[in-house]
């Protein structure tokens, strides 16, 4: 094939942040064609969000640093081009829809670039309404952008890059923040795009949902280098299976030649005997909203019990962290009470309530602010007057069970995301409050991190319940002892994880999709008596 | 993602049945005319159009009861703290006629506090109150009655480059936006037990201790700023004249509206070129009180 032909070729290309020592990437050399989905896969910091800044024009233009090698659209060097030549050639959607959206409603968010580059109002209508039909969401024109749901948004933003026309598509981490029915969908729609032409470069670290539609082949990344490059079954072969999360089958089949895991003994500080005896949170008759006329929540009765590991599970804006919100008292209901510790939250500050439970949002950017992390870990101790030499060991403690221990001294702001998460988790860790709450802790970071900390943070002998919002059905299999699932405000189902994630329907319903893991899981259930992670399932 | 301000269409509004460029031109000259005087005869009917328009915008109370409150205390407030004070408008008067004088019954360092009621502070009060109330009024209804989808090509339509247009399109939303990750930062911190109403200590203190709100608020602004940079940059932004989607026409209602507008600023420059408008108090009570 002629090189004039292939969409894009990436040749000996290294690249090194202005700022910061070593190079983030290092003589990555590959072709896409036309028509092709390359997945892009390692953990994070690898050099996969480099990649596509260098791809897409951003590196140089917008993030300076030193640049060698090439990247080549249709056999012309892109290093010459301007940023808006690039975006006409190379689509890109950023990882956080919410950062990519501008216009106020959908039409005029799809539209802008096409209003940028002056073209005609009515062919501006037409490619618009083209974008939003091939994407199956005409029915959001109108509407406002920030009313719109997550997987609303991400279809949104890539239609505002389709409008544009683009010959490659490029997607840094689209799944992130999607409940699994409106992934599956945003991945369809990529398969479709591929299948007309379109050439896919897709960044995700949940490869398994990326398998699901066939990528041609998959680049894999580790520390800045190609490790990788080949089609999906010969992926099973090269990747650390710990480190990346393969279907459930090939993780068995790869794991029986290894030791089994440690077993894992969860809330080690509550006696088996008080499991269940008390009601730590209680939400009686809950109702919120708001605004007047419309009920975010609405119903909601139940109890979190010392011993309770609970996962909540529910589409993109179904009201999970409104709930979650009740239990530290950030917000109050409108109609009924939650208790915490017995008190009920109309009469408690919130900072009262961060005594006992422990909070961690989920966007690290709202909370950290100190100088280093050490002070960023020991602030909220100070707040809740711990004695200075309990807060030491509390700092230290929680780095070791996020794996940042040695970055005490590094200014938080200057992590990589993925660490900035884990640092927000630490700084609600070093609390010790008896309960945690968290909201989705896992989104933005790589398998073998969130693994890790998910099974240093169940062995915390500190907490008697743990919550965790999330839209990792087979995290909510691994680690939970009890589900709850919110759907329109309301709790639809709440029970053990072998009851409520084998009714394949209410998953549906409740846009969840079942997993290899889970299916395995339910297949060996008989035999097994609980949900396991693959790697025990081994053993099993 | 920037959000934008409760803004809904509404059935019967006065604001929302003229083009937006016009209601901004007529804005701009009531609130320029306004300033211009000083004389509450003047100023009150100011207040009486901003009454009429807050009464036939359609904005219900409970949307606005908050924003409206604390810009009216706020307003109150300063009213009542340079009355009592007497350091506002003494520019604008030179004799004071004195109504009432309460001494306290204690000196400090040879200083006693005195409160002097007199005619001037009394009326500079009220003026101030009229006139920053008509313009608070006339302000607080635009971000509630302004289609965000049109701000870009309101500004664009009042002669503004492109670029610039479509900054203050921004802007306009920066602000609800702000206001959004203040209050999750807020409650980000709250949960790991700050509390804002307990800060004590000096200037320097309070302004240290508001460091765990501030920073986090700061810098998620100036990242913000950066990914609506970077995602303006991959869609071609600024490489040339744009094509604006929506289009925007002047009905007759509209021309009526600016040149109402305009009507109103130059007789008000030209009254108060004539002498007219000056701070005034009416001349019964400054021979009741000398």
């Amino acid at each position: 094939m002629s090189t004039a032909t292939i969409p894009l070729v990436v040749d000996n290309l290294s690249f090194r942040y202005r700022d910061r020592q070593g190079a983030a990437i290092h003589n990555i050399s590959f072709e896409a064609k036309a028509g092709e989905i390359l997945l892009i896969a390692g953990a994070s910091g690898c050099g996969k969000t480099t990649l596509i800044r260098c791809i897409n024009g951003l590196i140089p233009r917008s993030y300076k640093g030193e640049m060698s090698g090439s990247v080549r659209v249709f056999d012309k060097d892109v290093q010459d081009w301007k940023l808006s030549q690039i975006s006409q050639k190379i689509g890109t959607v950023l990882q956080d829809p919410e950062r990519q959206i501008l216009g106020t409603k959908v039409v005029n968010e799809v539209a802008f670039g096409l209003e940028n580059l002056g073209v005609p109002r009515a062919e501006i209508y037409q490619r618009v309404d083209e974008a939003l039909n091939f994407l199956n969401i005409m029915h959001l024109r109108n509407r406002e952008t920030f009313t719109i749901s997550g997987g609303e948004k991400q279809k949104v933003a890539l239609a505002g890059v389709l409008a544009m026309r683009p010959s490659i598509l490029v997607l840094d981490e689209p799944l992130a923040s999607l409940d699994p029915a409106s992934a599956q969908e945003s991945l369809d729609a990529v398969r479709m795009l591929a299948n007309t032409g379109m050439t896919v470069l897709l960044v995700e670290h949940r490869v398994e949902d990326v398998l699901r539609i066939s990528p041609e082949r998959v680049l894999y990344m580790h520390e800045g280098e190609i490790r990788y490059l080949g089609d999906v079954s010969g992926l099973y072969k090269v990747v650390n299976y710990r480190e990346v999360k393969l279907p459930a089958e090939q993780i068995v089949e790869r794991a029986k030649q290894d030791p089994p895991p440690a077993p894992i003994r969860v809330l080690p500080g509550v006696p088996t005997s008080s499991v269940g005896d008390e009601a730590l949170v209680k939400f009686q008759d809950v109702a919120f909203g708001y605004e007047s006329e419309r009920e975010v929540l609405s119903g909601i009765n139940l109890e979190i019990k010392r011993g309770d590991v609970i996962a909540v599970l529910g589409p993109n804006g179904a009201g999970k962290t409104t709930f979650v919100k009740h239990a530290i008292g950030l917000l109050k209901p409108k109609t009924g009470s939650v208790f915490v510790n017995g008190r009920d939250t109309h009469e408690a500050s919130v900072a009262e309530i961060a005594g006992v439970l422990g909070y961690v949002f989920q966007s690290p950017s709202h909370m950290l602010f100190a100088p280093n992390v050490h002070d960023e870990l020991a602030f909220g101790p100070t707040n809740l007057k711990h004695p200075k030499q309990q807060i030491e060991v509390e700092v230290k403690e929680s780095l070791n069970i996020v794996n940042l221990a040695g970055k005490e001294k590094d200014p938080p702001l200057a992590l990589s995301f993925g660490q900035q998460k884990r640092v927000s988790i630490a700084a609600i860790l070093a609390m010790r409050s008896k309960i945690l709450i968290m909201d989705e802790p896992t989104a933005g970071q790589d398998y073998q991190n969130y693994m890790n900390f998910m099974d240093s943070i169940l062995q915390m002998p500190s907490f008697e319940a743990i919550l965790f919002i999330t839209h990792d059905v087979d995290l909510a299999a691994i680690y939970a002892n009890r589900i709850l699932m919110i759907n329109d405000g309301r709790l639809v189902a709440d029970g053990a994880p072998q009851d409520v994630l084998r009714d394949f329907d209410r998953l549906k319903a409740n846009r969840l999709v079942p997993t290899s893991l889970l299916a395995l899981n339910l297949k060996r259930l008989s035999k097994t008596g609980r949900f396991m992670r693959a790697e025990s399932l081994a053993h099993s | 993602m920037l959000v934008a301000w409760r803004y809904r269409k509404r059935a019967h509004s006065l604001i929302q049945s003229f083009d937006p460029r016009a209601w901004v031109i007529f804005y701009a000259c009531f609130l320029f005319s306004t300033l211009s005087f000083w004389d509450v005869r003047f100023l009150l009917p100011f207040l009486l159009v901003a009454f009429f328009v807050l009464f036939t915008s359609g904005v219900k109370w409970h949307e606005i009861r908050r924003a409206f409150l604390f810009i009216i205390g706020f307003i109150f407030f300063f009213a009542i703290l340079t009355f009592i004070t007497g350091r506002g408008g003494t520019e604008l008067y030179e004799k004071e006629h004195l109504i009432r004088e309460f001494k306290a019954s204690f000196s400090i360092f040879g200083w006693t506090p005195t409160l002097q009621i007199t005619v001037e502070r009394a009326f500079f009060a009220i003026s101030q109150l009229v006139r920053v109330s008509s313009i608070a009024i006339m302000t607080i209804l635009i971000p509630y009655s302004l289609d965000p989808a049109l701000y870009g090509i309101t500004f664009k339509g009042l002669g503004l480059h492109d670029k610039f247009a479509y900054a203050m399109d921004l802007t306009m939303r920066f602000i609800p936006t702000f206001g959004r990750d203040f209050q999750m930062t807020m409650d980000a911190q709250r949960a790991r037990g700050y509390e804002l109403d307990k800060i004590s200590g000096g200037i320097v203190q309070q302004v240290r201790r508001l460091g765990p709100v501030l920073v986090p608020v700061t810098i998620h602004a100036i990242i913000g700023s950066e990914d609506i940079i970077d995602a303006m940059d991959l869609r071609a932004f600024g490489v040339g004249p744009r094509t604006w989607l929506d289009v925007l026409t002047y009905q007759l209602r509209d021309r009526i509206l600016i040149i109402f507008g305009v009507l109103i600023l130059s007789s008000s420059i030209i009254i108060g070129l004539g002498g007219y408008g000056k701070f005034w108090v009416p001349e019964i009570l400054i021979k009741l009180f000398t």
